[in-house]
């Protein structure tokens, strides 16, 4: 795969953050179904007062506080989040609009934009690297561009980088004109917007001191494009020859439920991926698809601490099953679920409303999964080119 | 030197008997989030003359009523979606829909952004009034709100439970007897430590050190802490007075003022002030307090919602006008400390030695919501004669000092030693 890559990650990183790391997602309403695999209830808003002393309080609020009032949204944003606070469940959170829509482009791994990636730098100004042969570079966009304006329309002192990252994307074929600063020239780009993926998943083949050949398919995050991505990583390992895989999970902090499953369902025949468990209800549990590219190769799967959520449903469905041996150090320990719910104002609300357990019942959330070959990677490895537990796979694979 | 000490079952009893004064009177003033309560009322009610806030009960005739209060009713499409999501499938246990309650107007009243703005759900409310009968007493500690950082002990008591029980000012509360605390108000908090006097309370705190939470019990206990101690330091003709103020509650002043005739009597060649950790008081008593120090002038400015301005102004009363002065602050000094040592500063009458100060120039009234929760709104803030703001940024001392834990322990104080220095020489130390 191409260098763009991690810097991209970077940048979705910064407007992302924890929250991709504590993914572990089933989208309702919005943009993708779960593709009918998960009972869904209606959601029922029900007419009524709310919460009646709200107003009441806010009222005394308006009456006498020394400073500015906040606008009855923020108000509003406010109370959600204390009433979500209640129940004192780190997951189950409130997103706003604007952050929202960022996590969505996100989690459907594309959205319209102009290819670039973007940071705030120590000044606060917002600093552009075009992505190769994408529509910015294309227009001149250079690396280290400073960006001054979006459509003749000046950027506030401190911008905030999520606002930002909106108003630069819009709908595929749009223009969007930005003002760049370069040294002390300033420049007019037009941009027509284009699809920009934003892949989760590289592959490339190792060779062992042997000369076996193994396919190594590492996975940043679970995104709508994330099995599509794995088939063609396998098909193409498998055409050029590689006799055995390794998956790797490591700081893989989860994303969206029905990937897991899909992505698991190409190493698995059959069987059973993972059990769900809700409220005053009987376990759920989710089969192999079927039909996997991947399901007879050898196979070892690489996961860290950071490995959460949907990495962990994987990872916990290929070790019960026998599938494969995991390596590495034991894994975050995210076992629940959250529905994202879209608001009618464009924010949202991530509900955790089941707990995940592995085929075999072993419960995920607070836990983790324990490696069967727990070897961790001393810090300067990653400096110095090596990788002691890509190292310690290829041992299982090629004994 | 043998004044009676006030009796306080430490400070927290305090606070919270005189904050329920407050809510009788209608105006609590300086309530500071320090829990340990250092809200107090203002003694004089009817100064505020047309005031919004009419005590209950009181004729209005004279004084101008707030206009029925603007309809707050507000869009609540958003919480009810939010609810009905929770109801359908929140995994766990749906919590009361007075936990709710609680949670939206704690998220509602965090939106302010105001540290001292703090909602009081009706339960520990209860447990304030039933505090004020006087049964109930402390562990000798300061607590405060850290906006993000939950609640933190600001002080510990020498000698008191908190301080046997190994408790250490800079400690994170995590909960009490079992019940978390990241949400709630410093005020909460405090209610919640109280409770009759020889019943353990168990504290989970965090410790910088320290890598995991750890539990300590401590036993309730009578709190007696002197309001004002004083002393001569050193002798003959470079002997310095020293008094010092724990708050400025309702005899402040009248103790203060005979502690500092005795030393003046001795002609020592200065004054030191020590407020440090002083979490404030009563209003009143900042100006009678400065009143003792200052000439005749505007002591201190005070600003409400609607931009208007009040001057409060000390009189020619004070006994030690003219006395070189020192006074002795710190990062815990705040609201009437605050005051006393910015008009100080104002006034070119003395030095401000130590740290910057706490930083808290408003004032908070309590009301009451029909659950029975207290909801205490910041409404007004105050500035220095010269009109200096003291909310958020504090008062910058003239000299900085810092006084480390290690000179703690080690019983040193080079801030009270820059004091001495300073009146004794006449010199200030370079920056």
């Amino acid at each position: 795969m191409s260098l763009k890559r991690p810097i991209l990650l970077t940048l979705l990183a910064i407007g992302w953050g924890l929250a991709m790391f504590f993914g572990g997602w089933v989208l309702r309403g919005g943009m993708s179904s779960p593709g009918g695999a998960l009972p869904q209830p209606a959601p029922q808003a029900q007419a009524g007062p709310g919460l009646p002393l709200l107003d009441e309080a806010w009222s005394k609020v308006r009456e006498s506080y020394v400073g500015e009032v906040p606008s009855d949204t923020l108000r509003n944003y406010g109370a959600v989040r204390g009433a979500i606070q209640t129940l004192n469940d780190r997951f189950s959170i409130f997103i706003e609009p604007q952050i929202r829509a960022v996590e969505r482009d996100q989690q459907r791994g594309s959205f319209g934009g102009v290819g670039a990636t973007l940071f705030i730098n120590d000044e606060g100004q917002i600093v552009l690297t075009p992505i190769r042969d994408a529509p910015a570079e294309k227009a001149g966009l250079k690396a280290n561009d400073i960006l001054l304006a979006i459509d003749g329309v000046p950027l506030a002192p401190k911008p905030e980088l999520n606002e930002v990252l909106l108003r630069i994307r819009g709908d595929v074929g749009t223009i969007v004109n930005l003002t760049v600063g370069r040294g002390a020239d300033r420049y007019e780009l037009r941009i027509v917007r284009a699809v920009i993926e934003t892949p989760s998943t590289t592959w490339r083949i190792v060779t062992s001191t042997a000369g076996a050949k193994a396919g190594v398919i590492a996975i940043q995050s679970f995104t709508a494009r994330t099995p599509e991505e794995v088939k063609r990583a396998i098909l193409e390992l498998r055409r050029d020859g590689v006799t055995g895989m390794v998956l790797d999970l490591r700081d893989n902090g989860g994303g969206l439920l029905n990937a897991s499953i899909e992505v698991a369902s190409q190493f698995i025949a059959d069987g059973v991926v993972l059990l769900e468990r809700r409220r005053e209800q009987t376990d759920v549990s989710f089969r192999a698809s079927g039909g996997g590219f991947a399901t007879s190769m050898p196979l070892v799967v690489l996961v860290n601490a950071n490995s959460a959520s949907a990495s962990e449903i994987v990872a916990g469905a290929l070790q019960d099953n026998g599938r494969a041996k995991l390596v590495g150090t034991k894994t975050y320990g995210k076992g629940s679920a959250q529905y994202i719910y879209d608001l009618s104002d464009g924010s949202s609300v991530h509900v955790t409303f089941a707990k995940w357990y592995t085929p075999r019942g072993r419960s995920i959330d607070g836990v983790g999964l324990i490696p069967d070959i727990d070897l961790a990677r001393p810090e300067d490895e990653a400096r110095r080119g090596q990788d002691s537990q890509l190292a310690a796979a290829l041992a299982i694979l090629f004994p | 030197m043998n004044q009676p000490a006030p009796s306080r079952s430490t400070q927290i009893l305090r606070g919270t008997a005189l904050a329920l004064v407050g809510v009788f009177a209608g105006m609590i003033i300086f309530a500071m989030g320090i829990a340990a309560g250092i809200t107090l009322t203002r003694g004089d009610f009817s100064f505020r003359g047309a005031s919004a806030f009419p005590p209950p009960g009181t004729a209005t005739g004279s004084i101008s009523v707030t206009p029925a209060a603007r309809a707050a009713e507000v869009d609540q499409k958003l919480i009810n979606e939010t609810l009905a999501q929770l109801r359908n499938n929140w995994y766990g246990e749906l919590p009361s829909s007075d936990a709710l309650t609680n949670g939206a107007i704690r998220g509602m009243v965090a939106a302010l952004g105001d540290d001292f703005t703090a909602y009081v759900e009706p339960k520990y409310a209860r447990m304030l009034e039933d505090d004020a009968s006087g049964s109930f007493e402390g562990i000798g500690a300061t607590l405060r709100s850290v906006n993000g950082a939950g609640i933190q002990i600001v002080r510990v008591f020498d000698g008191f439970p908190a301080a046997k029980a190994g408790v250490q000012s800079g400690d994170a509360i995590e909960s009490v007897n079992g019940v978390k605390v990241a949400t709630l108000s410093a005020t909460e908090v405090a209610a919640l430590i109280r409770g009759p006097g020889g019943t353990p309370v168990v504290l989970r705190l965090r410790r910088a050190d320290t890598p995991k939470p750890f539990e300590i019990t401590v036993v309730r206990g009578k709190i007696v802490i002197p309001l004002v101690t004083s002393k001569m330091i050193g002798t003959g003709t470079d002997k310095i007075g020293y008094v010092s103020l724990y708050d400025f509650s309702a005899n402040a002043r009248q103790q203060l003022e005979p502690r500092i005739r005795e030393l003046l009597d001795q002609k020592p060649k200065g004054l030191i002030l020590d407020l440090r950790d002083n979490p404030g008081g009563l209003l009143s008593q900042a100006v009678e307090v400065g009143d003792l120090f200052l000439p005749e002038g505007d002591f201190i400015i005070e600003r409400d919602q609607a931009g208007n301005v009040k001057r409060l102004r000390t009189t020619n009363s004070g006994i030690a006008q003219t006395i070189p002065l020192a006074v002795l602050v710190n990062g815990g000094s705040a609201s009437a400390s605050e005051i006393v040592a910015g008009a100080i500063q104002d006034y070119g009458r003395g030095q401000v030695i130590g740290e910057t100060t706490f930083g808290k120039g408003s004032v908070q009234l309590p009301k009451t919501l029909s659950n029975g929760a207290q909801l205490r709104i910041t409404i007004e803030r105050w500035f220095t004669p010269k009109d200096r703001a003291i909310h958020g940024t504090g008062i910058a001392p003239d000299i900085t000092v810092a006084r480390s834990s290690e000179d703690s322990k080690a019983n040193r104080d080079p801030q009270l030693d820059a004091a001495v220095n300073f009146l004794q020489t006449g010199v200030k130390p370079a920056p």
